[in-house]
């Protein structure tokens, strides 16, 4: 009988074992080094997670589809040159950032028409479009950094603070809001959920699967292009080489722990924030406990592997 | 000479839930013996199959292989004791060689893990010698012609010592001339003492391979007789179900409407698509309800599809409303005022994991878009209506599809065109593995479209179904429309008789 309940009362707390975790983990922390609960502290976890976040909750929808997004690297790099330049050229902020993001609205909705119209395997488009991208990337800024110098209104995005919080935070929550926004209350996140959920149904309902597909791939372009401006804003600079290899695995890893299938199905922005903060807290702690970066980077690996483990349990 | 059966199964049952998919079933196959299993979709016959793999541990009954009793749910266990199975669909792998799909998992090794590839060669060719089949065992398998992996398949079978073989429609996918191969190949290891079950729609495989016949029906086992004491049209009966005891009723008691309100709303008119169906031209009224029977394979699915603009006809016209309708796809179609339901509703038809509400809006999203967003209130209210108006239960909006009952699923499939008010509504096989207070729903549901001025096209090859709700039936036979019936005047017995004969 015990075990039976106990079964029972497992399950129940399943969907919300990853915020239990994290609350344990930042207890654990807190005890190590009482440095980590300050505030401070606790901002900057949220402010390390902006570039990763942004293009997480804006990819999310196209994991919920079964699909991926492996381009996003290369994608903020490039945004951030193009915008480098075009502010290089005399051109106003809004014109500075309706290229940078709609360079990355480009990109992605080539490889969502690529994935919908040819129905090739996502994770082919978007490996070739990462390389392509790249490359462009490095023709278009060299091996140089390109240093952002008296442009406030720009490095504002990235360093300035609005009502005592960073405005990059700001930025990132606002985004995170619209995204649970157009999954909750609108008919596109409906339909991403049919379509992860069941695309031959989705499609005998009478639904343009192509459509839905491009569009939410060209969100994913669109988050990891103001993820570049945010960082270049950040840094003060643009380079070909920002958004380095790997930079996709943190994106898909912050997805995927936040519970969403990588086959596609079940997921949400709102878990997606949950992984990002999994992550954020994990990392930021084994920096204030001085762990090795080496170390660190096999301590997440092995936190992946086992957070996902958990997750098939159920 | 009284050796037992290879292989017997006593009293099988299994219970998911509260369906009964199995109830009391015996089956067996003596030594070079063909046995057909026969029943329509969802009768038992899959469920049966997987207990004798092992796949499915049964709630009740046994099985006996050379009158010993055997532990039952376990595939390795019914392996080892040589029950093979081969699936409509092919269990190799395709860009390997033929030898090494045969051995593939279990090859005979040198040790240290090397391959034994001389003893690997030298037992396939005795196999190919004494069973009498020819394959070139160097062949990539995706090289070969279906009917030749067939084979391979047969040969995998052997190798692993099989006595008995399970073949789950083994001919769905080759064409006539390979259908009689097999048939050479099937008697080869009929000669050589294997026992064979032999699952398959078409009468004519039935009638030129097999011994015995069993044939099933809603989970029971209805008749189990010789192949040499059964004829085409008592076989078309037991298939399709002709139980005169309690069909009459349900029957006789309907209204019957030929031809409705007497306005064409769908005109067909010679549509044809290469090897699947040709030729086939019928008009579908408003107010009436018109369904198409005939076996499993006859390619009405095909057609229908087709209709709805899920597939593409290579040619004929069709004219909906009096205006030309070749669909691209169904978002047309349901632009036109057209409801599709797919037979299988898991696969083509719900999304399990969303709420029964979000099921329900499902083709009509655009109804509930408010300045480009969805109103949640209107479609949770629209819902409600649907959900008590179709009598759903649980009766709650905001459960998953996944946790109703098959017979609640289906009408939360059905439901979902009805709030659209379809000019036209299709249905493919609309109460398969439905419980009998659901389905008599499901067909008032239809008899109300029908009656609100809609035209009800179904799929059906249940023909206590078609006797039920049909006022005209059309009978399809291997891809061509044979005949066109009022449904007040033709009785059940020229239905049969024309399924089978046509299909001789």
């Amino acid at each position: 009988m015990r075990v039976v309940s106990a079964g029972a009362v497992g399950r129940r707390l399943v969907p919300h074992a990853l915020p239990l975790v994290i609350l344990v983990i930042v207890i654990v922390f807190s005890i190590a080094q009482p440095a980590f609960i300050k505030p401070e502290n606790l901002i900057g976890i949220v402010r390390q997670m902006t570039l990763v976040g942004i293009m997480a909750v804006c990819t999310t929808f196209v994991i919920m589809t079964g699909g991926v997004d492996l381009s996003v690297g290369p994608v903020l790099a490039t945004a951030g040159l193009v915008s480098f330049f075009t502010m290089q050229a005399g051109m106003p902020l809004p014109i500075v950032l309706a290229t940078g993001l709609g360079l990355g609205l480009a990109i992605g909705v080539v490889n969502g028409a690529i994935v919908a119209f040819l129905q090739l395997p996502p994770i082919i488009v978007t490996l070739a479009t990462l390389s392509m991208v790249r490359g462009a990337a490095l023709i278009l800024g060299g091996p140089d950094l390109h240093l952002i110098r008296d442009e406030p209104a720009f490095t504002f995005i990235g360093t300035g603070t609005l009502f005592g919080l960073p405005f990059s935070i700001i930025l990132f929550v606002a985004v995170t809001l619209a995204m649970i926004f157009v999954q909750r209350r609108t008919p596109l996140g409906l339909l991403v959920a049919a379509i992860g959920d069941n695309e031959r149904a989705a499609y005998l309902s009478g639904h343009k699967i192509a459509a839905t597909k491009v569009t939410i791939y060209g969100i994913s372009g669109l988050g990891a292009a103001l993820a570049g401006i945010v960082q270049s804003s950040q840094v003060h600079t643009a380079a070909a080489t920002y958004g380095p290899f790997g930079t996709e695995l943190d994106v898909i890893a912050a997805v995927v722990l936040g519970g969403t299938s990588i086959a596609g199905g079940s997921g949400s922005v709102a878990r997606t924030v949950v992984g990002l903060l999994f992550l954020g807290v994990v990392s930021n702690g084994m920096n204030i406990l001085n762990v090795p970066i080496d170390i660190q980077l096999m301590a997440k690996g092995a936190i992946i592997v086992v957070a996902l483990g958990l997750g098939e349990l159920k | 000479m009284v050796e037992p059966p290879l292989i017997r199964g006593i009293g099988l049952g299994k219970v998911y839930g509260n369906l009964v998919a199995l109830d009391d079933a015996d089956l067996s196959v003596r030594a070079g013996e063909v046995r057909a299993l026969i029943g329509s979709n969802g009768a038992g016959k899959s469920t049966l199959i997987k207990i004798l793999t092992g796949a499915v541990m049964p709630t009740a009954g046994s099985v006996e292989m050379a009158g010993e009793p055997v532990r039952l749910g376990s595939p390795p266990e019914m392996i080892r004791r040589g029950v093979a199975c081969i699936y409509q669909h092919s269990n190799l792998a395709p860009a390997m060689p033929v030898l090494d799909n045969i051995f593939l998992g279990r090859q005979p090794t040198l040790g240290f893990g090397f391959v034994d590839r001389k003893r690997q060669r030298r037992e396939a060719r005795e196999l190919m010698q004494r069973f009498a089949i020819d394959l070139d065992l160097d062949a990539t398998v995706a090289a070969l012609p279906t009917v030749k992996q067939k084979e391979v398949e047969i040969l995998k079978a052997l190798a692993l010592d099989a006595k008995v073989i399970l073949m789950d429609e083994p001919t769905g996918w080759l064409a006539a001339a390979d259908v009689r191969k097999l048939h050479a190949s099937i008697r080869a290891l009929k000669a050589r003492g294997v026992g064979i079950v032999y699952i398959s729609h078409m009468l004519d495989e039935i009638f030129a391979v097999c011994d015995t016949m069993t044939v099933m029906r809603d989970g029971h086992v209805i008749a189990e007789v010789d192949v040499a004491d059964m004829d085409r049209p008592r076989l078309v009966a037991l298939m399709v179900g002709d139980d005169l005891a309690k069909s009459s009723a349900g029957a006789s008691l309907a209204k019957r409407i030929p031809r409705g309100n007497g306005i064409v709303r769908l005109r067909c008119r010679g549509l044809g698509k290469r090897g699947l169906f040709r030729d086939i031209s019928f008009d579908v009224n408003a107010g009436e309800i018109f369904c198409i029977t005939g076996l499993i394979g006859s390619k009405r699915t095909e057609l229908i599809r087709s209709l709805f603009g899920a597939d593409r006809f290579d040619s004929g016209s069709v004219e909906f409303d009096g205006k030309p309708a070749v669909f691209r796809n169904p978002s047309q179609a349901i632009g036109a005022s057209i409801g599709f339901v797919p037979e299988d509703r898991h696969r083509d038809g719900l999304m399990l994991g969303l709420s029964v509400a979000e099921n329900l809006v499902m083709s009509a999203l655009g109804r509930y878009r408010r300045f480009g967003l969805l109103d949640r209130r209107k479609m949770a209210d629209a819902s409600r209506r649907s959900v008590s108006s179709l009598d759903i239960q649980p009766p709650d909006g905001d459960k998953q599809v996944r946790l109703l009952s098959g017979g609640n699923q289906q009408k939360v499939l059905i439901g979902k065109w009805l709030s659209l008010s379809p000019r036209l509504i299709i249905l493919d096989e609309p109460t398969v593995g439905v419980d009998v207070g659901a389905k008599a729903e499901i067909y008032a549901m239809l008899r109300a479209e029908r009656d609100r001025g809609a035209a009800v096209l179904v799929v059906s090859s249940d023909i206590e179904e078609v006797m039920t709700i049909a006022d005209r039936v059309a009978i399809m036979v291997a891809g061509k429309l044979t005949a066109v019936h009022d449904a007040d005047k033709v009785t059940r017995a020229e239905i049969i008789r024309d399924i089978g004969e046509s299909a001789a």
